[in-house]
């Protein structure tokens, strides 16, 4: 899982914003067919107001500011201050789309792109003008006019390129050369109005130190509102200056560096040859004549005839390539290709003056993506090359004005509504969001009917040998019987890989449990005064659902005590030889088809002889057990129930409070848990699960001719004993087994069934070892079955009060096998 | 400090922060007539830029840091001639 360089939260956060994207589209179109319906509006407006909240957990300002316009919207329309219609469902869905396809920027790249910041303030923009009673406080704010005040803030005065244009008439003009220089090769200039919000220096912002360090900055100013404010007025908190920037940094990288204020910084586009047009505006004179639109009158050197005719199917090609209609990614190269070859063509024709002005028409070229510029000085070229005609002039003077036609359309898309056009650049639309995620989140319900199914499948695939058998015994069709038991196996290997693939369509890794104990760790050790190292190891183990989800406060129990109980302060520590910090290893293994989970510190560890003792007192055990009792199982009996409570752990060795609690929950989920601990060196807790609850496999054990399942889990051995060396102390039995005393009990006597055990025909009784907690037990039965797999359904109704069977299964000979509680029974 | 206030003449040194405004909108508040000397300061933070334009006040020496400068004599420079050092 983690073997993805994203983080999980992450993860998760792209997961749900789908969830909720697609849900949010939904509801919009049902809002279409019914707009007044409440409840839809309501979900509405959770889906986005969610999606707000987690995208702020990461650094996506472009995506929380859209979804934080349009939860505004959807909070006026849900209070009636706006009505619902078609068009701001345009918008919302617009603005979905746009999150969805910055979700799929972030997957791929796990970041956005900073030129998104200017589509997310667009979309912004859009989705506030919606909102019927927030437009009127713009336009007013708007409204000093073009040389404006800089207060207003969300203004959008310097997108008009005219009044752009009219204001770098206040850039000195010998920067503005310079910078016309300096823009060879097509780089861009940016016109930077930077309004910094009033509030700004909260935010921890200084806009004179933004503006400052504003990449290829060339020029700038601060601008002062007039009047302003005198000194004993003076708000120091409040910013009431702005800034307007002139730089050469490309597009990209301001956006880049304004990510975090689109709404306060308006970055345009500029044409270089607006800088030359603004030096015409000013008063100034004009010194260069490289301003004034180019004419064909200042070429001097005369050609041959081969080259003239050279020279003009040169400029022929030129010109087809810029009349070429199609736009591909290498338009810009293009362009500059055909600049560099009009260059150079004329200062073959001794022409040096128009570099100028061709370099002029390359910027706005690749400015507007329309080579109307370029075209006019070919065209212009090419005829005065030719005819030398006079008016010319007239061709020229009315191209750049086309051009800027062209120049201001396409700037005024952007800040203007026409947002429907401007959304397709947005990239993903919804029906070209064909590539669906990668992962499925499926209704648990539904896997679990699955594997209900597939479990159904497995039991009824077992009676396939029982017809084999059948084919062959009563029918006497050996042939039959060969062939159904072929099969078997076939269907048996598919089923067993289904029920695998199921199952790992609901493993989940250990981590998930694990994850929050670093935390839990250094929380508790530091509120104790101690010093922990947690080590985690087997993260990626895995297991099923319900398992891992189960196991999760036992584990938090178990570190808990082991971190408060078992750990000794560093002082303690350091007195007993042992380094200050102390180790706290949580160890996730699998081990055949269980998973194994130890928690082990190396803490001061249980001393057996106080639990004996308390668990004497407290009636837990009798005398005799007291005496017999092992140290190991000594320790184990802090899981007892009785010995649990706080008062009698905290006296021993602190150890246990609500390890009962621990233990059952465990054995809820098939688990068993045992524990081992050395004075003084530290205890470990081993807990150990099984992989999947869905399918137990169960030892059938015949006794009065009835059948019933045994868990192996709990199944040690099968024995025959004979009966000779069954020795009876009044009323128990007992047989020495491997050197070991174990006590005998008939599963008929413990199930009330009035009946002896049947011996076999020498005399020996079958003998099921069991294992139940720490208490082993021979059980007399009849006689041993074969091993299945079982699905174990619970026992409903007044059945579920008979605590001696955990559950029922049904046979592959449609028979029902009772399955046995050990624990309770023994 | 970055700013050393003197009797009639605040010095701002290297980077002069947010923190700083409040003081110094006071100190000027007392003082009419009162001088700045930027010399050694590389940066003024926006709050500080605005008390100054407020106080009107007569910068005594622009600061060494050209770039800064740049940035302070339109606004902070006497506003009928550009001053010439």
């Amino acid at each position: 899982m983690s073997s993805l360089p994203m983080s999980p939260l992450l993860e998760q956060f792209l997961g749900e914003a789908r969830d909720l994207l697609e849900c949010a589209a939904a509801k919009l179109m049902q809002l279409e067919d019914t707009p007044d319906d409440q409840d839809v509006m309501n979900e509405l407006f959770r889906c986005v107001h969610t999606l707000k909240g987690n995208s702020g957990l990461f650094s996506f300002p472009e995506m929380t500011r859209v979804l934080h316009a349009g939860e505004d919207l959807l909070g006026m329309v849900r209070s009636g201050q706006q009505t619902y219609s078609s068009e701001l469902a345009d918008c919302l869905l617009e603005a979905m789309d746009f999150v969805g396809m910055l979700c799929g920027e972030i997957e791929s790249t796990q970041s956005i792109d900073a030129s998104r910041a200017a589509a997310s303030q667009q979309m912004t923009e859009a989705l506030r003008k919606l909102m019927p009673n927030l437009v009127p406080i713009e336009i007013a704010v708007e409204a000093p006019g073009l040389n404006g005040s800089p207060m207003a803030n969300n203004a959008s005065p310097a997108n008009d390129p005219r009044s752009v244009r009219s204001r770098l008439a206040c850039v000195p003009e010998s920067i503005r050369r310079t910078a016309v220089v300096q823009c060879h090769e097509g780089d861009q200039l940016h016109w930077i109005a930077y309004r910094p919000q009033r509030e700004c220096f909260f935010h921890g912002d200084d806009p004179l130190n933004t503006a400052r360090q504003t990449p290829g900055l060339v020029w700038g100013r601060v601008i002062v509102s007039e009047p302003f404010p005198p000194l004993a007025e003076l708000d120091t908190y409040s910013c009431l200056l702005g800034f307007d920037l002139l730089t050469n940094a490309p597009r990209e990288e301001l956006d880049q560096y304004y990510r975090y204020l689109p709404d306060q910084a308006e970055i345009t586009a500029i044409a270089p040859h607006w800088l030359l047009d603004s030096a015409e505006d000013s008063d100034r004179p004009v010194e260069d004549s490289s301003a004034v639109p180019p004419t064909g009158v200042r070429q001097c050197r005369s050609f041959s005839e081969s080259d003239e005719t050279a020279f003009q199917k040169i400029l022929a090609a030129q010109r087809q390539v810029l009349l070429l209609e199609d736009r591909p990614a290498w338009h810009a190269g293009r362009l500059k290709a055909v600049a560099r070859v009009l260059a150079n063509l004329s200062s073959a024709a001794g022409n040096t003056s128009s570099q100028t002005d061709i370099q002029v028409a390359l910027g706005d070229a690749l400015l507007t993506g329309r080579s109307t510029l370029l075209l006019a000085w070919l065209d212009a070229h090419r005829v005065n090359r030719t005819e030398t005609v006079p008016g010319s002039n007239d061709t020229l003077r009315a191209a750049p004005a086309g051009a800027d036609r062209g120049a201001g359309a396409t700037l005024e898309d952007g800040s203007g509504k026409s947002l429907a056009d401007e959304g397709i650049k947005f990239g993903r639309r919804a029906e070209d969001a064909a590539s669906g995620p990668k992962s499925l989140k499926v209704d648990q319900a539904k896997i679990d009917r699955l594997m209900n199914l597939i479990g159904e499948l497995v039991v009824s695939k077992n009676a396939l040998p029982y017809l084999a058998e059948r084919a062959e015994s009563h029918f006497g069709v050996r042939e039959l019987s060969r062939e159904i038991k072929g099969q078997y196996s076939i269907i048996n290997r598919i089923a067993d890989e289904m029920q695998d693939a199921i199952m790992q369509v609901r493993m989940m890794a250990v981590s998930f449990v694990f994850q929050r104990f670093p935390r839990l760790a250094r929380d508790i050790s530091r509120k104790l005064g101690k010093e922990v190292q947690l080590v985690l190891e087997g993260e990626q183990t895995e297991a099923d659902k319900n398992i891992i989800e189960a196991l999760a406060d036992p584990l938090i129990h178990i570190v808990r005590n082991s971190l408060d109980h078992g750990l000794e302060t560093p002082e303690v520590r350091l007195a007993a030889g042992k380094p200050a910090m102390g180790k706290l290893t949580i160890r996730a293994s699998q081990e055949a088809d269980r998973v194994v989970i130890e928690i082990a510190d190396d803490g001061k560890g249980i001393d057996p002889e106080v639990i004996k003792q308390k668990a004497y007192e407290k009636g837990i055990i009798d005398e005799a057990t007291l005496e017999r009792i092992g140290d190991q199982e000594a320790i184990n009996l802090i899981f007892a129930a009785g010995l649990s409570t706080a008062k009698v752990v905290s006296d021993l060795s602190g150890r246990g409070v609500g390890m009962d609690v621990v233990r059952s929950a465990v054995e809820k989920i098939n688990g068993t848990v045992l524990l081992h601990s050395e004075l003084g060196k530290g205890t470990t807790i081993r807990i150990s699960l099984p992989l999947s609850m869905a399918v137990t496999q169960v030892m059938i054990v015949e006794s009065d001719r009835q059948l019933f399942g045994v868990p192996m889990d709990h199944v040690v051995e099968t024995v025959r004993v004979p009966r000779k060396r069954i020795r009876a102390f009044k009323q128990s039995q007992t047989a020495v087994l491997r050197g070991r005393i174990v006590p005998l009990k008939s599963l008929n006597a413990l199930l009330g069934i009035a009946a002896i055990p049947r011996a076999n025909s020498d005399d020996e009784l079958a003998v099921l070892l069991v294992q139940a907690g720490s208490v082993e037990l021979g059980l007399v039965v009849d006689g041993f079955r074969e091993t299945i797999g079982v699905i174990q359904k619970p026992l409903n109704g007044f059945l579920s009060s008979v605590a001696a069977f955990s559950g029922s299964a049904l046979l592959g000979n449609g028979s029902v096998l009772m399955i046995l509680n050990i624990r309770e029974i023994v | 400090m970055p700013i050393e206030y003197k009797k009639n003449r605040a010095v701002f040194r290297d980077e002069v922060t947010v923190e700083e405004a409040e003081g110094l909108l006071e100190w000027l508040q007392t003082r009419l007539g009162a001088k700045a000397d930027l010399a050694a300061c590389n940066h003024l933070h926006t709050a500080n830029l605005q008390v100054l334009i407020s106080a009107k006040t007569y910068i005594s020496n622009w600061p060494k840091d050209a770039g800064l400068r740049a940035w302070l004599k339109p606004v902070l420079g006497p506003r009928d001639s550009n001053q010439e050092e």
